[in-house]
Parts: structure tokens; sequence; C-alpha cells
């Protein structure tokens, strides 16, 4: 009985160990710097910024009258 | 290696005229995008199967509350069971699935790499459906534990475990593989989710299936992962979604990234302590109690900072909501959440609490988190998803507009039925000279609202699985109009 939970307050501790491990690997990488830049990753020149990316609803409206 | 890329019908002319400036980023997208096209429809299509099955027994279930003869002469569609069959249903069988199957694809874009080991998801896959069949059929036939949110009889979870750490080693394996440059937001909340899980689910199945504790413990530890279920699983994906598909739409990066930044760290900090407010009043140390409704309060931190950073990044870009369905649902999936959790925080405060608990309010508030905040988003995901892997654009937008407000409409009246009818049933249960009969009686307008509701939510559930098996057929909408892998602008 007492083993059980020693290994899962130790799993536990190490959970914990590694989200501090992660906060600090973050810091000194660099992931919490330049806030602009890291916003602006998900765009790219294919999808960039000022370009809406789901018109499904609009773009039925435009059809008939360009067709 | 671009020029083996095989794109779907009408997208390859577009892509010729977009210009060879974007072709090696919209090449990449479109090797990244059908990259993972197999597991997250199988986890997709798995999970609105299990949506389908579970909101019919929600119904039976609601519809039992007013009309308790109903199907009660059959021991395996008993209230008992009929209700916990389909928690489990929808929790683990539609939205950790969905869950999943918009995890995989944000991941992998995110990494801005093709998903690596595709076969240990679908693996996974399908250990979890096995896994979540058995448990369901084993609730049926009355194995259920009285354990909440674990009702899974002790062989289900095996396979569920199995399961569920296959799809923690492919995350880990897909963010050391990933391509260099800067993590974003949304990464961190699946990668916490998709390790949180395991450990969440592993804990609580050895300490209280394994070996068990005793005595009050037993129930702390039930509430401390029941209520991480919903904190570090559902709604770091949710989350994670929210924060992606919002500015990816709108054309427009988040509002405050440190924000964004700070929000993920303190949910991280903070939420795995607010178990144990739903056992406010039960035969608990009060420190135990005390610290979770603090720990409670401080989740307005996480909260607000979500709820300001959406909404300014939405602010002036309302008129879009007109456009996108994935941004009508996620944005409605947002502002149910802020509410959601606000309430969450309100219930904590233990002279509410008093009147709230084991009322139909807990009920609506469950919904209205489950429902209103993570499964709105996930349906949003889905609309912006699944034409990317498939090729084709959905059929019908009148379809997804009959959805959109069906669930809507759907989701508020239950949640306004059970927040008026709990408040009433804890008042009067309050009230020692009210008969209880009386208390029963007056709760009956709201239930029978409530499946109203239901029959509205089930509703717009059979028009998702029509509209998504039309897309698995290729039944969608093609041709030069379509906004899979570019965006109109772009292109012209």
């Amino acid at each position: 009985m007492t083993l059980p939970i020693l290994l899962i307050v130790l799993v536990g501790f190490g959970l914990a160990a590694s989200a501090v491990a992660a906060l600090y690997w973050a810091a000194r990488n660099g992931q919490l710097q330049d806030f602009e830049r890291g916003a602006q990753s998900i765009f790219d020149e294919g999808e960039p910024v000022g370009v809406p990316t789901d018109r499904v609803f609009r773009r039925r409206t435009r059809k008939p009258k360009s067709a | 290696m671009s020029a083996t890329v095989e794109i779907p019908g009408g997208i390859a002319a577009n892509r010729a005229s977009s210009g060879l400036q974007v072709e090696g980023e919209v090449v990449q997208r479109v090797v990244v995008d059908r990259s993972c096209r197999l597991p997250v429809l199988f986890f997709f299509a798995a999970g609105l199967a299990w949506l389908l099955l579970g909101s019919l027994f929600g119904f039976i279930a609601s519809f039992k509350m007013h009309h308790p003869e109903f199907l009660a002469d059959w021991s395996w569609l008993t209230w008992g069971r009929v209700r916990v069959a389909h928690l489990n249903m929808v929790a683990y069988g539609w939205a950790s699935q969905a869950g999943i199957g918009v995890g995989i694809w944000l991941m992998s874009r995110l990494c801005r790499a093709p998903l690596r080991a595709p076969g240990l998801t679908l693996v996974a896959g399908l250990f979890w459906n096995l896994g979540v069949t058995i448990g369901v059929a084993g609730i049926l036939a009355g194995h259920s534990q009285s354990i909440e949110w674990l009702e899974f009889p002790k062989y289900a979870t095996p396979l569920l475990f199995v399961a569920y750490a296959l799809v923690g080693i492919w995350a880990v394996l897909m963010f050391v593989n990933r391509r260099p440059g800067h993590v974003y937001v949304s990464q961190w909340y699946l990668f916490a989710a998709f390790l949180w899980f395991p450990w969440l689910y592993g804990t609580a199945n050895v300490i209280m299936q394994a070996f068990p504790l005793k005595g009050v413990t037993y129930g702390a530890v039930n509430w401390w992962f029941a209520h991480n279920v919903l904190g570090l699983w559902f709604t770091p994906i949710g989350l994670a979604a929210a924060y992606y598909m919002i500015p990816k739409v709108i054309g427009r990066p988040v509002h405050s990234y440190y924000l964004s930044a700070l929000g993920f760290w303190s949910l991280a900090l903070f939420y795995s302590w607010n178990g144990m407010h739903h056992l406010i009043g039960g035969p608990f140390p009060i420190w135990l109690i005390t610290a979770s409704v603090v720990a409670s309060f401080m989740m307005l931190i996480p909260v607000l900072t979500v709820a300001i950073n959406h909404h300014m990044t939405m602010r002036g870009h309302f008129g879009r909501l007109a456009e996108s369905p994935t941004l009508r649902f996620t944005v409605f999936g947002a502002m149910i959440y802020t509410l959601v959790s606000l309430q969450g925080v309100s219930m904590a405060i233990p002279a509410w609490n008093k009147i709230t608990h084991f009322t139909h309010y807990t009920v609506g508030h469950a919904h209205l988190g489950m429902y209103g905040f993570f499964s709105m988003i996930m349906f949003g995901s889905m609309y912006y998803i699944v034409p990317r892997l498939v090729g084709c654009e959905w059929r019908s937008p009148t379809l997804i507009k009959w959805h959109f407000w069906l669930s809507a409409y759907g989701i508020i009246l239950m949640v306004l039925a059970l927040s008026v009818g709990g408040f009433l049933q804890g008042a009067y249960l309050l009230d020692p000279a009210t008969p209880f009969e009386y208390v029963v009686k007056s709760t009956m307008l709201f239930l029978q609202s409530r499946s109203v509701s239901g029959v509205a939510i089930a509703s717009a559930h059979l028009i998702f699985g029509f509209h998504f098996a039309l897309m698995l057929l290729r039944l969608g909408r093609t041709g030069g109009e379509a906004t899979t892998f570019l965006s109109r602008e772009v292109r012209s």
C-alpha cells in the first residue's frame, strides 16, 4: 500500500519539477522575449497578417453575381 | 518534394496563379495537413459517432427525469445507468476524441512538420474506442464504478490508459522533432494537456482502483481527478484551438501575446488545486477546502487574461462572424469559457455553494462548460480543419447555420432552465418547512424545458453528422472557390 503511494507522490513531484524546468527552458530559450514576433508565428507569406482564411458564408452570396 | 505533392481538386490552378513567392509555404502547409488526414479524420468520425449516441442517451436520461416510467422495465436502460453512459460517451467518446483530433492537426501545423508516427496515433485511436465501447457496455450491464468521471469498469481502464499513453508519447515525438522557431501558446497548452491527462488518469486509477485508498481521501482524490479532467485536459485543448483559430481566421495576431503566456502559466499553477471546492460542507479538513476555494478565486487571473485577449483580438472584426463558421463557433465557445469560469468561481463561494450544491444548477454548469465552451470550439475547429484534409469545401452554409443556431439556442435554453430550476430546488431544499414532494414537482417545468433543449441539440448533431459524412465521401463543393489551402485575396 505504501509503495504505490510513494510512487504516486514521486511522479507528482517529477511532474511539478518538469513544469519548473519547462518554464526555465522557455526563459533561457528566449521564448518569453519579443512577444510581438511570437504572436505572428502562425502567419506566413502564404497566409499573411491582414488576410482572413475562412469565409464559407461570404462566398455563397458572392457566387451568383460572378457566375 | 513539392513537385510530387498531389493537390486535390481545383487547388492546383490557384496555386499556380498565386505566384512562386508563396509556393514553398503553401506546399509545406499542404504536406502538413495531408500528413495527418487519416488519424484526424478517424478521431473526428469516431468522436461524432459517440456524440450522436451520447446525445440519444442524454435525451433518454433527461426524459426519464419527468417521465420516470419511460424505458424503466429493462435494467440496462434504467436512469442510473443511462445517465452515467451518457456522461462517459460524450466525455471520453466525443469530447476527448474531438480534442485529440484537433490536437494532432494543431500540433503538426504549429511544429511546422508533417505528422510523425501516424501509426501510433491510429493504434491509440483503436485502443481508445475499444476501451470506450467496453466501458460503456460495462456501465449499461451494471458494472459501473461509483466514482464520478471514472465510472468505466476496471476492465476497460487499461485499454484507455494504453491509448492515452501512446498519444502522450506521440506528443513528445512531435515536439522534439519540430522545426526550429517560436513555440506558439497553443502548443504549450496542447503539449501540457497531452502530458497531464495520462498522469491524472494513471494516478487516479492506481490509488482508487488498483490500490484503493480508504475513507475521505478517496473522495478527495475523486474530485481532484474529476475537476482536473476539465481544467487540465479539456480546457487547455479548447483554449489552444481558440488561440489558433481566432487570429488565423480574422488574419490578426493575438492582441497581447504577453497575456497569453501569463494565462497559460497561471492556469498550470492554480488549476490543479481547484477540485476540493466540490467538497464544501463535506467531512474534510477545513484547510483542504479553504485552499481550494482560494485557488478557485486565483483562476480569475487565467480566465480574465484569456477573456481580455480574445475580446481585444476580435475588436473591430466582429463583422467576420457573419462570414466564417469557424469563427462563429469558436468565438461563441470563447465567450462561454469566460462565463462558465466566472460561474464556476462563484460556485466555490461557500454561501452560494450551499444553495447550488446537489441541484440541477450544477448540471447546468457542467453542460455550459463541456458543451457551450468545449464542444462549440471543437465544432468550429472541425469546420476549419476538415476541408483542409479532404480537399473540398463544406457543401451547405445553410446546414452550418442550422447547426450553429440549434446548438446555441439549445445550450442557452438548457442552462437557463437548469439554473433557475436548480436554484429553486436548492432554496426549497434548505427550507425544512417545504415538503419534499413540492420541491420535486416544482422542478418539473424546468426538466421538461431541458428535454426540449436536448431535442434541439441532438438535431444539431444529426445535421452536423450528415454534413461531415458528405465531406468524408468528398461530396463537398470543389473548384476555384475553395478556401481550403489559400485565402481568396492571395489567389486573386
